[in-house]
């Protein structure tokens, strides 16, 4: 009897998973609900209107921090697809105690607390006299994004056989042009996956962006932050819903992009680690 | 014969000294980006620690030890605790919830078990201030808990938010697929003929659990705990959002320093010293798992 309570379903563990959703997603549509509510209650909906979207799309301070974070998140995920697969590349390639230490430097970011890189880019920025601006984020974004892309690209890098390029290599193509004709075009979905995974992540990034921006325009969340401190107000359910629904679809397509083309892992297998 | 080999290696050797040509080409503008901007900030984050601030409240670079032992103090140390207790407590928290959620998925979920990873990854990765406010607004005086424990007169009103446990509730929220994620993948990769093994060998579903499938999975666990741990301990945003000047932790200080407070050295000391302390933390920790991993397997 007891031995087979381990091929059935452990009701225990079922339970927690289904209290795991609920509590995961019952905030999260609150916050959708009464973004269409009528009245500014945030518990007892009264009826549905539009009339904090309105309000959104008239507020011009919020539109401009919203134009401004696509245009940190758009350059950033660029610059951070550039030079983390450019990294990747070195890096599987350059073995030795000279890869090592670049690859341990370069993982840095993503086990330093945001809040520690976010005050470490204020004092250089300050310290070299660069004004602090969009362009101050997005020079901190990319740095932390690096790290994100070279981790996508190395996954999707030890999947592909090094004989294909030297196949390539001995039918006369140059280095650059193997690379170029042969290694890139199969890294295509991961870049796109790593792309979209990055713009996503920068889109919704407040910590280094709260450290590093100017007065104006401000990145999206930090505006939202700043308001959402002094309380809580349908408006920014309203704002908040649609952060969410953006990311949450940016989300589903890193994830299923790379699956489209239908090669080998996708970026869930390598955020989970990959599959058997 | 000779000549052969000769143009064998001449053949051999220019492409060989292309190759690294280009890779150590390709290897220098990223390192150069990763120096000028995050090894050098890091340099001038603990080099600013010693430093002091002028009579018109610049920021300046001196030799100064008085940040450190500015630190060095009861408010400041009882800050440092309660970080530690609260980043302990959602690791536990996420390790009790993570697991069974992860087992489930893992070893039940069957044909659903992507959708079911994916329907967890995607609202975690999606705007973390969003999901901070959706509790605060949740949580609230006013808000849907409150109202509805008001209605069916259960209490009048329940005072959620400024409390610890808000606190860590926000930051399991905000960390826990930190956790699931490895404890998944590590579970995904067991064989599931062990675990059957296991209950021939010992029987009882709890007793395999212990000793077959929890030591197997435990690199996912371990990576988890860390995973988890560093961001709890850095965070600022869900004490500030859901807590209040008394559950206040390390991330708030530090901030206060730079955006409010404008002492930069003393916040430079303080990021410091909580880097020194996650670094003492990290090497016990990585020292511990390792000599047991060693001897668990």
């Amino acid at each position: 009897m007891r031995t087979r309570r381990l091929e059935r379903r452990p009701r225990f563990g079922v339970f927690v998973t289904v209290l795991f959703f609920g509590w995961l997603y019952l905030p999260i549509l609150a916050v959708a609900l009464f973004s269409l509510n009528d009245k500014k209650s945030l518990s007892a909906f009264s009826g549905f209107s539009l009339r904090w979207y309105d309000d959104l799309v008239h507020n011009s301070a919020l539109i401009s921090s919203l134009v401004a974070s696509l245009e940190i998140a758009t350059v950033s995920a660029v610059g951070s697809l550039v030079l983390g697969t450019m990294l990747a590349l070195g890096l599987e390639r350059v073995r030795g105690r000279r890869g090592r230490v670049i690859g341990a430097v370069t993982l840095l970011p993503l086990v330093t607390p945001e809040i520690v890189t976010g005050v470490a880019a204020l004092l250089l920025f300050t310290g070299i006299g660069l004004k602090l601006s969009m362009t101050t984020v997005i020079l901190a974004e990319v740095t932390f994004s690096i790290a994100y892309v070279t981790v996508i690209v190395r996954g999707r890098l030890a999947g592909i056989s090094m004989e294909v390029e030297e196949a390539a290599r001995d039918l006369g193509c140059t280095p650059f042009q193997a690379l170029r004709l042969v290694t890139i075009p199969t890294l295509v979905p991961a870049l796109v996956g790593a792309g979209l995974l990055v713009f996503a992540l920068v889109f919704d990034d407040f910590v280094l962006a709260f450290f590093t921006t100017g007065v104006d325009p401000q990145p999206l969340p930090v505006r939202v932050y700043s308001s959402i401190r002094f309380g809580v107000s349908p408006a920014i359910n309203a704002i908040g819903t649609l952060m969410l629904l953006g990311s949450a679809l940016l989300i589903v397509a890193a994830l299923t992009v790379p699956r489209l083309f239908n090669r080998g892992t996708s970026s869930l297998d390598l955020i989970t680690g990959g599959q058997r | 014969m000779a000549t052969v080999a000769a143009t064998d290696r001449a053949a051999k050797a220019p492409r060989s000294a292309q190759r690294t040509w280009l890779w150590g080409a390709l290897l220098a503008l990223p390192t150069a980006w990763m120096v000028a901007f995050f090894v050098s900030s890091m340099a001038i984050i603990v080099l600013l620690s010693f430093g002091r601030t002028t009579n018109d409240g610049y920021p300046a670079f001196a030799l100064r030890t008085a940040n450190y032992r500015a630190i060095w103090n009861d408010v400041y140390l009882e800050l440092f605790v309660r970080s530690l207790v609260y980043a302990l407590a959602t690791v536990v928290i996420s390790v009790l919830i993570a697991y069974p959620v992860a087992y489930t998925i893992a070893r039940h979920g069957g044909r659903y078990k992507n959708a079911l990873i994916a329907a967890i990854v995607v609202p975690f990765f999606a705007s973390y201030l969003i999901r901070m406010y959706a509790w605060k607004a949740l949580l609230s005086d006013e808000g849907l808990v409150n109202s509805g424990l008001r209605k069916t007169g259960l209490s009048d009103g329940v005072t959620f938010l400024n409390t610890p446990w808000a606190v860590v509730g926000g930051l399991v929220y905000g960390f826990v697929v930190y956790m699931i994620l490895p404890i998944y993948a590590s579970l995904e990769r067991l064989d599931g003929s062990l675990i059957e093994a296991g209950k021939d060998l010992y029987h009882g579903p709890v007793r395999t659990f212990f000793s077959v499938t929890l030591p197997a999975t435990r690199p996912g666990l371990y990576g988890g705990i860390l995973l988890v741990f560093l961001p709890a301990l850095g965070d600022f945003v869900s004490a500030q959002l859901l807590g209040g000047a008394n559950t206040y932790m390390m991330g708030n200080l530090v901030q206060q320093q730079f955006a409010e407070g404008q002492n930069w050295p003393l916040g430079s000391a303080l990021t410091v010293g909580m880097m020194a302390a996650l670094t003492v933390l990290m090497v016990i920790y990585l020292r511990a798992t390792s000599t047991q991993a060693r001897e668990g397997s």
